[in-house]
């Protein structure tokens, strides 16, 4: 589904991603982790297309994301952000905010779409007339996804999607995207610098650290410690908390 | 414990005004002690832990409503203390530290001669290289390899982990009775997150000071902390004693606990916490102590 190969980012005199390569393929989950400043967002964005240098290979369906147009490329892909207070345009209503890129895309049956999308993400039709404000943050989070979903994509780009969230309303999100992979079929690649929401809603991650791609590992590999640098063993001795203070 | 505790708080209310007049009780009869101890305050958003503290402290704003059985730190009462009195209080006995360090240092100071100007408020008759040098050793204390060098940096200069390094140097330099940390470590890395959370105990126990942890973390919080109390909406439904996570009796801790994923845990679709109107309705859980 998506390819990666030596992908370089640049902020002018700075490199932000350093040779990194992956591939996902159709329908699995990926996860890319690391700390702040190692890039993880930034390849995200940059694969969404909101950098613009950067050299490398990005395949996405097949297709070099450079040559699928805007539109094309948004019904194939969509992101979730990670803070829903910020991503959501707080003048318009939930209806209004779901209905825009099936507004911008000339589809057709959006009212009755919209209705479906709502109840896809757990949420009353009735939140239609609602505005960003009237919600809580969980329920924010539910209308982005839902906002990602319109153009019916293949492929969801995750950005820290619940780490402004209670662990309570974590849960519920990651269910509910669990749920959504499994039915819409979609194929996940999330950034998180939490290895237990990693590990829990991925296949396969990648940890990254200063700019570069440590090492690839499957969800058994990580879970039976099969970890052959230095760096992921301190990082996962770091997540589990309580060991360290035992 | 014989010793008297620290802080005394008893049926703290605190409310805020609504917009059509009438008032939002955030936080609802919350009553505890503590003493030279790490205590542990955790719950969600909303659920008032920091506004608790924050009344202790005495740094709400003007419109919110206060009251209060008892709130008292060691021989001060502070529902009757003066501004100045509690002014005094701050910053000297009491100390805080706040989630994100690049909000909490002046971006125009460099971090050691903040450091610097919270020793000489503190003594006022304390010499500018005497000072000085205190300011350096703080840093040294907070496991700084390079004192020297880091005095001279701006905030922007330092990473998140050293700024929250430099606010605990900061506020441990006028050796508080009481530490008081609102989420330290939310706004840091895993790996750093660890080493902040070991020197802030290695420098409240080495002064005999308490400290009151406040996160949204059960997991981190009571791995470190003595105690914990649970807060939701506004009132203490658990306390636990730190290693006893396990036998948590309430609901709502239970479902926090169980709603985590973890590294090596089930791929089960998670437990979702169905919350219930009776926990915020049920009598304020006790202190015990």
């Amino acid at each position: 589904m998506i390819r990666v190969e030596n992908l370089t980012i640049r902020f002018g005199p700075a490199t932000a991603v350093r040779d990194v390569s992956f591939s996902i393929a159709e329908g699995e989950a990926f996860g890319l982790v690391g700390e702040s400043g190692s890039g993880k967002s930034t390849v995200l964005r940059t694969i969404m297309g909101l950098n613009s240098d950067w050299s490398g290979v990005i395949t996405v369906d097949g297709k070099p994301v450079r040559q699928t147009g805007r539109k094309a490329f948004a019904r194939l892909a969509q992101m979730v952000f990670q803070d829903p207070y910020a991503s959501l345009h707080p003048r318009f209503a939930i209806g209004q905010i779901i209905a825009e890129p099936m507004k911008l895309h000339r589809m057709s049956g959006i009212e009755a779409r919209t209705d479906s999308l709502l109840e896809m993400i757990g949420l009353d039709p009735s939140f239609r007339f609602r505005f960003p404000h009237e919600l809580s943050g969980g329920q924010r989070q539910r209308v982005a996804i839902a906002r990602a979903l319109a153009l019916e994509p293949r492929l969801l780009l995750l950005d820290e999607p619940t780490s402004a969230l209670d662990v309570s309303i974590q849960a519920e999100i990651l269910n509910l995207l669990n749920r959504l992979r499994h039915e819409l079929k979609l194929t996940f690649l999330l950034v998180s610098h939490d290895l237990a929401v990693v590990s829990y809603m991925c296949d396969r991650l990648a940890i990254m650290r200063n700019a570069q791609m440590v090492e690839v590992l499957s969800r058994e590999d990580l879970r039976q410690r099969n970890l052959k640098k230095a760096y992921s063993a301190e990082l996962v001795q770091s997540s589990l908390v309580g060991a360290a203070f035992g | 414990m014989s010793e008297t505790p620290l802080v005394q708080v008893e049926n703290l209310r605190i409310s805020f005004p609504r917009e059509d007049g009438t008032q939002h009780e955030a936080v609802a009869g919350v009553t505890f002690s503590a003493g030279r101890e790490k205590l542990g305050i955790v719950g969600e958003s909303g659920s008032g832990k920091s506004l608790s503290t924050r009344a202790l402290m005495g740094v709400l704003p003007d419109y919110a409503h206060v009251s209060a059985d008892r709130l008292q730190f060691r021989d001060t009462d502070l529902l009757t203390a003066s501004p100045a009195e509690k002014r005094r209080l701050r910053g000297g006995r009491m100390g805080m530290i706040l989630q994100d360090p690049k909000f909490s240092l002046n971006p125009v100071q460099r971090v050691g001669w903040q450091i610097v100007e919270a020793i000489r408020i503190g003594n006022p008759s304390i010499g500018r290289l005497a000072a000085r040098n205190k300011a350096v050793d703080m840093l040294e204390a907070v496991h700084i390899r390079n004192p020297q060098q880091v005095f001279d940096l701006y905030p922007h200069q330092v990473s998140g982990g050293m700024g929250q390094r430099v606010m605990i140097a900061m506020m441990m330099a006028r050796e508080p009775d009481i530490l008081v940390a609102d989420e330290p470590t939310s706004a840091l890395d895993v790996t750093v997150r660890n080493q902040v959370l070991s020197i802030m105990e290695e420098m409240v126990t080495r002064r005999n000071a308490g400290l009151i942890l406040i996160s949204h973390d059960l997991k981190l919080i009571s791995s470190f902390c003595d105690r914990v109390l649970v807060m939701y909406r506004g009132r203490i439904v658990e306390s636990l004693t730190s290693g006893d996570l396990h036998k948590a009796q309430h609901p709502y801790t239970r479902g926090l606990i169980a709603c985590l994923p973890s590294i090596d845990g089930p791929l089960d679709p998670l437990p979702v916490l169905k919350r219930e109107e009776s926990w915020a309705a049920s009598e304020t859980h006790h202190d015990p102590r």
